[in-house]
C-alpha cells in the first residue's frame, strides 16, 4: 500500500512539474510579446509617431530596391524619372492617398507602386503613375468602375480604359492603373499614352481575366462604360455583395439595372428578401405593377422606383428609377437575358 | 492508517495542504497586484508633458462672423470676404505672428484642386503682412507623404515663400502629445504643436472636396493635418475625429475655398473632370458654420455630415449658419 501511495505521489509531482513548466513558458511568451509590441497599432502609443519621416522613407526605398525596380524603366521619350519608385502596402496606403485608402483596402488592395516622370526640359510638365495591385481582375475592375468619370472617353484598344483631359485610367489584369498629368497638354498626354503602351507590353499578367457577369447585361440601350462592380455594400446595403450595375437609356430616361450572381437559387432568394426588407425598413412602400412576373417586387422609394427579383441564382433589379414604366421595361429585358444565360449553361 | 482511512486526508494533512494553497494564492495575488497597471498601456508620456493648443479665436462680433463672396478670382474674393468681416486688421494686429494652415495633403498639382490653392494662400500671407502688419507669417501642414514634395508640387511652398512667409516642414521634434478634455479619440496623441506654440493667430485655408470616408473635406477636416502618429486609424471613426479636431483647434479665421469644388473621387481627385466651378469663397470665424454652408456646394445638407452635428454639440460652432447673418457679396 505504501509503495502504491508513493507511486501516486510521484505521478502527481510529475504532472505538477509539467503544469508549472507550461505556465512558465506561457509567462516567458507573454513577456517576449509585450517587449516587442507596437502600441501604435491600437492608436495608444507613439511608436509610429516617433518613427522619423526619414526612417519611413528609408523603409520604402528598401522595399523599392528589393521588390520594385521596374517602374522607372517605363519612362517615356523626352522625360525622366523623378526620385525612386514608392511602394505602399495596405498598412501604409493612407500615407499616399489618405481618405481614399479604405476604398482600395476594402476591395482587396495588395500593393501600390508610384513613380513620377517629368519632361526633361520643362519640369512643370510631369505625370504620376499609380499601379495598384488589387489581387485579381474583379477587384481591379471594381475600383476602376466605381471611380469612373462620367466625362471620360474610351481609350482604345483597351477594353477597360478611359481618358480625361489630363489623365488616363485603365485595368491591366489584376492591376488598376492611373496616369495623372500635371496639366491639360497634348504633349503630356502623348507621353501618358506611351507609358500605358509600355505597361501593357512589359507588365506581365494572367490573361485569363474575363469577368463573366459583364456578358449578362443586355447590350441594347446600355450606356457605354457604365457598368460598375460593388464588391460589397451596394446601394448602401451591406448584404448586397458582388453586385454589378449598369445604366440604360430608354425613351429619354436613364435607368440603373443591377445583378448579382449567387451560389444557388436559395442564396439568391435570401439575398433578394434581405434587400427587399432593407428597403421597406428604410421607407420604401410596395407599388402596383401591370407585370405579373414582378408583382410584389416593385417599390416606391421616396418618389423613385426600386425593383428586386431573382432569376435562378441571380439577384437582379432596378435601382432608383425616376420612371416606373422604364424601370419595368428594363426589368423585363434583364429577366429575359438572365433566363437565356441560364438556359445556355 | 487502517484500510478505511486509506486515500483520505487526516486533519493535519488537510490543514497543511490548505495552508500551502492559501500561501500560493496570496503570493500570486500579491505579485499580480504589484504588477497591475491600472492606467493601461500608454505612450509613456506623463500628464505633465501633455500640451494644449492655445485658443486663437477672437471675440464674436454680431453680423461680422461669416461672409460669402462670389467670384472666380481668388485674390479678389478672399480680399473682399475678409474686408466684409472688418478687414484683416481685425484679425491680425501689428507685430503679431501668424500661422496659416492650408490643406497640403497631397503631392498633386494645383490644377486638380486636391490641395489649397497657392494663389489664395499667397494672397492671405500678403494681407497679413501688408494690412495686418504681421511680424512673421508661417505656412505649415503635416502631409504624411513626403511633405517637401507636397509643398513643392502643390505650388504652395513657392507661393508662400514668394509672399514672404516661412514654410515649416514637419519633423519629429515639432510634435507633442495632447489630450482633448472630454475627447474620446484625441488622448495622449501627438500633434503638430511646436509651430503653433508661440504664434498669436491661426488661419485655416481649405478647398471644398468630396471625401470618400467623411462625405466632405472642408475647413474642419483640414485640421486632420495637425495630427501625427498613425492617424489613419481614425478613419474608422471619421466623424468623431473631425468633430474632436474642431473642438481642439480654435482658429482665428477659416477660409473655405469653393471656387472650384471637387465633386467626385475625393479627397485625392486626379482628373480635372472631378471639379466643378462654383465661384464661391467663404470666410468665417465659425468653422462649423462655414462647413455647413460649404457642404451645399457639394449638393449635401448639414445633416448628411454627422461630424457637423457632433461638433456643434461639442460647442465648436453652429450648423445654423443663418444665425450668424452671413454677408453675401460678389468680387471682380
Amino acid at each position: 500500500m505504501a509503495s502504491a501511495g508513493r507511486r501516486a505521489k510521484g505521478f502527481e509531482s510529475a504532472i505538477s512539474v509539467c503544469l508549472l513548466a507550461i505556465l512558465f513558458l506561457i509567462a516567458v511568451g507573454i513577456f517576449i510579446k509585450q517587449s516587442d509590441s507596437d502600441m501604435s497599432r491600437f492608436g495608444i502609443g507613439p511608436a509610429a509617431a516617433e518613427l522619423s519621416l526619414q526612417e519611413l522613407e528609408i523603409n520604402q526605398l528598401q522595399i523599392n530596391e528589393e521588390e520594385k525596380p521596374a517602374l522607372s524603366s517605363l519612362v517615356p521619350a523626352g522625360f525622366e524619372a523623378l526620385l525612386k519608385t514608392e511602394v505602399y502596402k495596405p498598412e501604409t496606403l493612407y500615407e499616399k492617398i489618405n481618405g481614399k485608402a479604405p476604398l482600395y483596402i476594402e476591395s482587396g488592395f495588395e500593393e501600390l507602386s508610384t513613380q513620377r516622370f517629368a519632361k526633361t526640359d520643362d519640369q512643370g510638365l510631369w505625370m504620376e503613375l499609380f499601379v495598384y495591385d488589387m489581387g485579381n481582375v474583379k477587384n481591379a475592375f471594381s475600383v476602376y468602375s466605381i471611380q469612373r468619370r462620367a466625362e471620360g472617353k474610351a481609350f482604345s484598344p483597351m477594353r477597360f480604359a478611359y481618358k480625361t483631359s489630363n489623365a488616363l485610367y485603365f485595368v491591366h489584369g489584376k492591376y488598376y492603373i492611373e496616369l495623372v498629368g500635371s496639366a491639360e497638354s497634348d504633349e503630356l498626354f502623348r507621353a501618358v499614352a506611351e507609358v500605358a503602351r509600355k505597361i501593357r507590353a512589359n507588365l506581365a499578367i494572367d490573361y485569363d481575366t474575363e469577368i463573366a457577369e459583364l456578358q449578362f447585361f443586355p447590350q441594347e440601350n446600355l450606356v457605354s462604360g457604365s457598368i460598375k462592380l460593388y464588391l460589397a455594400n451596394a446601394f448602401g446595403f451591406r448584404g448586397l455583395t458582388n453586385t454589378f450595375s449598369a445604366r440604360y437609356r430608354i425613351a429619354d430616361e436613364t435607368v440603373t439595372a443591377f445583378l448579382s450572381k449567387q451560389a444557388n437559387s436559395n442564396d439568391a432568394k435570401k439575398m433578394a428578401e434581405s434587400y427587399h426588407s432593407f428597403l421597406i425598413t428604410n421607407g420604401a412602400v410596395k407599388k402596383k405593377t401591370s407585370q405579373k412576373s414582378i408583382e410584389g417586387k416593385v417599390m416606391d422609394f421616396y418618389g423613385t422606383t426600386e425593383i428586386v427579383f431573382t432569376v435562378g441564382r441571380f439577384v437582379a433589379g432596378v435601382h432608383e428609377a425616376e420612371n416606373q414604366q422604364a424601370a419595368e421595361k428594363i426589368a423585363e429585358i434583364l429577366t429575359n437575358k438572365l433566363n437565356s444565360v441560364l438556359s445556355n449553361e | 492508517m487502517n484500510k478505511q482511512n486509506e486515500g483520505k486526508l487526516d486533519r493535519r494533512q488537510f490543514i497543511q495542504r490548505a495552508g500551502k494553497a492559501g500561501i500560493s494564492l496570496a503570493a500570486a495575488g500579491t505579485v499580480a497586484y504589484l504588477l497591475y497597471d491600472s492606467k493601461g498601456p500608454g505612450s509613456g508620456i506623463g500628464a505633465e508633458e501633455l500640451v494644449t493648443l492655445p485658443d486663437f479665436s477672437i471675440p464674436y462680433q454680431a453680423g461680422q462672423a461669416m461672409s460669402i463672396v462670389k467670384g472666380s478670382n481668388r485674390r479678389e474674393t478672399v480680399t473682399k470676404a475678409i474686408e466684409l468681416l472688418g478687414g484683416i486688421e481685425r484679425f491680425v494686429k501689428p507685430g503679431e505672428t501668424v500661422a496659416i494652415k492650408p490643406n497640403v495633403a497631397f503631392a498633386s498639382p494645383p490644377m486638380l484642386g486636391a490641395t489649397a490653392n497657392p494663389e489664395l494662400v499667397s494672397e492671405v500671407v500678403r494681407l497679413c503682412y501688408k494690412r495686418g502688419r504681421a511680424k512673421k507669417v508661417y505656412v505649415t501642414d503635416n502631409p504624411i507623404n513626403d511633405p517637401a514634395s507636397c509643398f513643392m508640387l502643390s505650388g504652395i511652398g513657392k507661393a508662400a515663400s514668394e509672399a514672404g512667409a516661412e514654410v515649416v516642414i514637419p519633423r519629429d521634434s515639432l510634435f507633442k502629445h495632447t489630450t482633448l478634455a472630454g475627447g474620446r479619440l484625441i488622448k495622449n496623441w501627438p500633434i503638430f504643436y511646436e509651430p503653433l506654440k508661440n504664434i498669436d493667430k491661426l488661419i485655416g485655408i481649405a478647398p471644398v472636396k468630396d471625401h470618400h470616408r467623411a462625405g466632405a473635406s472642408m475647413s474642419m477636416k483640414n485640421w486632420y493635418g495637425l495630427l501625427g502618429g498613425r492617424r489613419n486609424i481614425f478613419h474608422q471613426d471619421i466623424n468623431t475625429i473631425i468633430a474632436e479636431l474642431a473642438m481642439m483647434v480654435r482658429p482665428t479665421l477659416v477660409i473655405l475655398d469653393g471656387t472650384e469644388v471637387m465633386m467626385t473621387n475625393g479627397p485625392t481627385g486626379g482628373s480635372v473632370s472631378d471639379l466643378r466651378r462654383a465661384n464661391t469663397l467663404i470666410a468665417s470665424c465659425d468653422m462649423v458654420a462655414a462647413d455647413s454652408y460649404g457642404c451645399g456646394l457639394l449638393g449635401l445638407k448639414p445633416k448628411d455630415l454627422p461630424y457637423l452635428a457632433k461638433a456643434e454639440k461639442g460647442r465648436a460652432g453652429t450648423t445654423d449658419y443663418h444665425r450668424l447673418k452671413p454677408i453675401f457679396d460678389t468680387a471682380g
